[in-house]
């Protein structure tokens, strides 16, 4: 059998994946985590001291609390098996994947176990978002400094 | 049957209208400030505060305007202290202001207690981080 007659075939046999159906449960279970944030968010604003500017630390911090427990009790693995990523994109995707790792490695050991590799999924997400911070941050300086745009 | 057309009559609901501009204080200029805002029409709701030199404008902006919502901001600052030169104003769109600012004119707070609650607004809303 030829290679390309194997991937017409291995085509044929494979089925469709269901790409409208996994984006409308993305969308309606990353919404839900997103309503759910805006509340955690409207608590602090209304209970606390936070403004709207001044809210989203608290909110952030809570929601990946969230994450840390659902994933826990193994729960958070069911709404990404679901929602895919829907549940993977908003903050608690983050704090599921690094609590899961701390979770996988514990067997071997407080700092080479879990302080190794804690960050070992979610140390890409760190990394890209310090990198492009800085990028949009040097673009927005020179365009400041240009004159095209102010602070 | 019943349920959609709860939701849809709870949504409209919030489409009924509110009371929008709410000044409290010394009541001096009610109804010039009242003009003034009226004049943007990105403006949702207000409530304004005011005690003796220090005015306090609270504004929610309109939701697709919320986009530039620190311009709008320092646009209605700029606005309010050509208006009035010899006041301390300051214009805040956050949510939080315009939340204490409410509960202010809700639990009638005397007027010597005003100027403090007012600076401790200010000073919340200039807050960064």
């Amino acid at each position: 059998m030829e290679k390309e007659q194997y991937q017409q075939l291995e085509q044929n046999v494979t089925p469709k994946p269901p790409y409208l159906k996994n984006v409308a449960k993305a969308f309606l279970v990353g919404g839900l985590i997103c309503a759910i944030g805006q509340a955690v968010s409207l608590f602090y604003i209304i209970f606390f001291n936070f403004t709207e500017a001044t809210a989203g630390n608290p909110t952030v911090a809570t929601m990946v609390f969230f994450a840390m427990i659902l994933t826990g009790l193994g729960l958070y693995k069911k709404i990404g098996q679901f929602a895919g990523a829907g549940s993977a994109v908003p903050v608690t995707g983050f704090g599921n994947a690094v609590i899961s790792a701390a979770i996988e490695h514990r067997s071997e050991g407080l700092v080479l176990g879990v302080g190794g590799n804690l960050f070992k999924l979610a140390g890409s997400v760190v990394l890209f978002g310090v990198v492009s911070a800085f990028f949009v941050a040097l673009f927005k300086y020179i365009l400041v400094t240009i004159g095209v745009v102010s602070w | 049957m019943m349920l959609p057309l709860l939701v849809v009559l709870s949504l409209l609901n919030g489409c009924a209208e509110k009371e929008k501009f709410i000044v409290y204080g010394s009541p001096q200029n009610e109804s010039e400030v009242e003009a003034l805002i009226n004049e943007e029409d990105y403006v949702d709701r207000s409530t304004v505060i005011q005690y003796d030199g220090s005015m306090l404008v609270a504004v929610q902006i309109k939701p697709w305007e919320k986009w530039k919502k620190t311009k709008l901001e320092k646009k209605l600052q700029k606005k309010f202290e050509e208006k009035y030169p010899n006041k301390d104003v300051f214009v805040s769109a956050d949510y939080k202001i315009f939340y204490e600012a409410n509960k202010i004119k809700k639990d009638q707070i005397e007027d010597n207690k005003l100027s403090d609650k007012i600076t401790e607004l200010i000073e919340l809303a200039k807050e960064e981080t």
